[in-house]
């Protein structure tokens, strides 16, 4: 290589590598002063990241509130943020890395199930504080049931799969769907949903035609939506809540089909998304809380749209700002920064957060469910001006 | 509505797709002699660019292609001339670098426009026949990677070609009767970048837009190219819509999880009885 073209070639790779390595805007460096340190494990970097940078962004709001009325227990609450790449051992290896070096008090974290797995490993062994705001797997408070001494440090603030299935059943049910389609992602989860979903609506009598899991690697998107749409299902259940989602909405709409999809949130919840979206049958969103659902919400994404130009989606941002006021508020109801007091505060007391007031059962699990006065989540439909809420009832 | 009838246009289509990726990768293997993991950064270029100007009321998607085109050759030239030519003769370097520029760019998509899922109007179906509908994006892949393989079989087949058939043939033998080779390679790699983008222009309606949408497509073309062989052009599109009928089979009749398993198997088998790919079938040669 001449030298001028090599001096070209490794500015860029410099400029290219500087850009990559810019910590994220609302990222603050370590610093040795005496803030509440909370860390916070999001895959910020590859095919999670959108998921996680609207998890960054939501936590950043709630942290930022608390700071603004005084921070909690007379101290300014700091983030450290630390990217789990969508990793089971990154994740794993960053939870260990912002305990032990960080120095922080709790952590927030992770975001897909089988990170929080490797998380809920780490924080459990350091004894520090893990509070879960999205991944749905029993495994994460099946351990806290099993083995209480080892896993009291975890706390789930996301709805299990259990009652987000139950929460689904009861839309469906009001729907007065007989027969429903399932599809969803080659992911544990995305099965457990699926035969979590079958247990609930049984019990209506309403009954799965058709049920398909796609390769995220070679997703074949349109063979199953042929044959969910030649099933002639009541209603589409679409387990997935990543971008894959979007893509399959456009193909079984562009095949035809006007069959009422009900999304299990994430990717579908976003407006920006809905709106590239040919609304030629009825679309449901499910999600945690949606503006309108109580003053504490609309409140909410009114802060998030100001803050970061665009409106939440009621699930990947939302639960994650009520997982960090919930351990926020529970250091300020313990009021000292001690864990075991921290444990035995949330354990006992009650939370408002956006989507409702959260209370932990034994297992640390919090009480969601379509018959719960404080967290029954929330259905939206997508119209060409914008959502309505159809779910619950009002 | 005939279902299978549905899966196998379908099925063509998905194929047609996978060709027009596969087009450019085997043009950048077959002259320029690299295997160029960054092919895929250029499929998420022409798509961004796609959103870039629906988001900014220019929808139309002769002025996408014809941008994305301008703008991958012109990165495609660039990263040839500084980094892969002079490290072709190293191929584990041309791997590793390809593929580090391709996060590089996943990267540099995400500060760009957020990690955020994007998504542009798919537009409506061509047409619906017999009650089997013709997808739009469908309809455009199947067609323009039959132009482009049309288009490059023509020229492998034209005097004009003859410098592209002779590089890959032997590049001494093309230097010493003044071939500017370097050039020709520069081209070469500046095309196939651009036809890349244009794949991601031409199918972003039907996607959605992330950094990270190149690697599924990089993957899948990567296998159509070493299993078709890159010296019959045709072979390619042949290959590429053969798989994707049955991808898109298997998934209906069995299960969508077993499509990725059973096209593999399908590629492993292909290459233990025929290593050199289905081109070694015939025994003559486009380029």
């Amino acid at each position: 290589m001449s030298g001028p073209l090599r001096f070209r070639f490794l500015a860029f790779v410099f400029a290219a590598i500087s850009l990559a390595c810019a910590p994220p805007a609302s990222a603050e460096p370590p610093a040795p002063h005496p803030n509440l340190r909370i860390g916070i494990l999001a895959p910020l970097s590859g095919p999670f990241a959108s998921g996680g940078s609207s998890f960054l962004e939501a936590a950043t709001l709630a942290v930022e509130r608390a700071n603004e009325g005084g921070g909690i227990l007379g101290r300014r609450v700091e983030l450290v943020v630390a990217d789990s790449q969508g990793r089971v051992e990154t994740a794993k290896s960053e939870a260990m890395r912002l305990i032990s070096r960080e120095k922080v008090f709790g952590i927030v974290g992770a975001y897909l199930s089988e990170e929080t797995i490797g998380a809920i490993e780490a924080a459990t062994a350091a004894r520090r504080i893990l509070v879960v705001p999205v991944a749905a797997t029993a495994e994460i408070t099946d351990g806290v049931r099993r083995d209480y001494p080892r896993y009291r440090y975890v706390f789930r603030v996301s709805y299990s799969i259990p009652q987000w299935a139950a929460m689904m059943a009861e839309f469906l049910r009001q729907k007065q769907a007989r027969t429903y389609a399932f599809v969803g992602a080659g992911i544990r989860w995305n099965r457990e949903l699926a035969g979590a979903l079958k247990t609930a609506l049984s019990v209506h009598n309403i009954v799965p035609v058709y049920e398909a899991f796609y390769s995220p690697r070679n997703p074949a998107f349109e063979p199953v939506a042929v044959a969910a749409a030649a099933a002639a299902p009541d209603f589409l259940v679409l387990g997935d809540p990543g971008k894959n989602s979007v893509v399959f909405v456009k193909r079984i709409r562009e095949g035809g089909s006007k069959v009422p999809i009900l999304s299990v949130g994430g990717s579908l919840g976003d407006a920006r998304v809905a709106a590239s979206l040919p609304l030629t049958g009825p679309l449901y969103v499910q999600a945690a809380a949606w503006k309108g659902t109580s003053e504490a919400a609309t409140r909410y994404v009114a802060a998030f749209e100001k803050r970061f130009g665009y409106a939440p989606v009621g699930y990947s941002d939302t639960l994650p700002h009520d997982a960090m006021t919930v351990l926020l508020s529970a250091i300020r109801a313990a009021g000292r920064q001690d864990t075991d007091s921290v444990i035995s505060a949330l354990e006992k007391g009650a939370f408002p957060g956006v989507a409702g007031t959260y209370r932990f059962d034994a297992a640390h699990q919090a009480a969601w469910g379509p018959g719960s006065p404080d967290l029954h989540g929330t259905v939206i439909q997508w119209e060409k001006d914008g959502a309505r809420i159809v779910f619950p009832r009002r | 509505m005939n279902p299978l009838a549905q899966v196998l246009v379908d099925g063509i289509f998905t194929g047609a797709s996978y060709a027009l990726m596969a087009a450019g990768l085997a043009l950048i293997l077959g002259v320029v002699k690299v295997v160029n993991l960054s092919h895929g950064a250029f499929f998420t270029l022409g798509a961004y660019v796609a959103y870039v100007l629906e988001s900014r009321g220019l929808g139309n998607p002769l002025a996408a292609v014809l941008m994305a085109a301008v703008i991958a050759f012109a990165f495609g030239v660039f990263l040839c001339k500084s980094f892969i030519n002079p490290v072709r003769s190293h191929p584990f370097s041309v791997a590793v670098g390809s593929l580090g520029f391709a996060i590089l760019f996943e990267q540099a998509a995400q500060m760009l426009w957020g990690p955020h899922t994007l998504s542009i109007d798919l537009g409506a179906p061509v047409a619906v026949v017999d009650g089997v509908t013709l997808r739009r994006w469908g309809v455009i892949s199947f067609l323009v990677s039959l132009g482009l393989l049309g288009g490059l079989s023509l020229l492998l087949s034209r005097p004009w070609g003859l410098p592209l058939k002779l590089i890959a043939e032997d590049e001494e033998i093309a230097g010493s009767v003044g071939m500017d080779v370097e050039k020709i390679r520069y081209l070469t790699f500046g095309a196939a970048s651009s036809v890349a983008a244009i794949a991601g222009a031409l199918l972003a309606p039907a996607a959605t837009i992330t950094p990270t949408m190149g690697r599924v497509p990089l993957i899948l073309s990567l296998i159509v190219v070493i299993a078709s062989g890159m010296e019959k052009v045709w072979n390619i599109f042949f290959l590429a819509v053969g798989l994707g009928l049955l991808s898109n089979v298997s998934a209906y009749l069995f299960a969508p999880h077993w499509s990725y398993v059973l096209l593999l198997a399908v590629i492993c088998l292909l290459l233990v009885f025929r290593p050199k790919g289905l081109a070694a079938a015939g025994p003559a040669r486009d380029y």
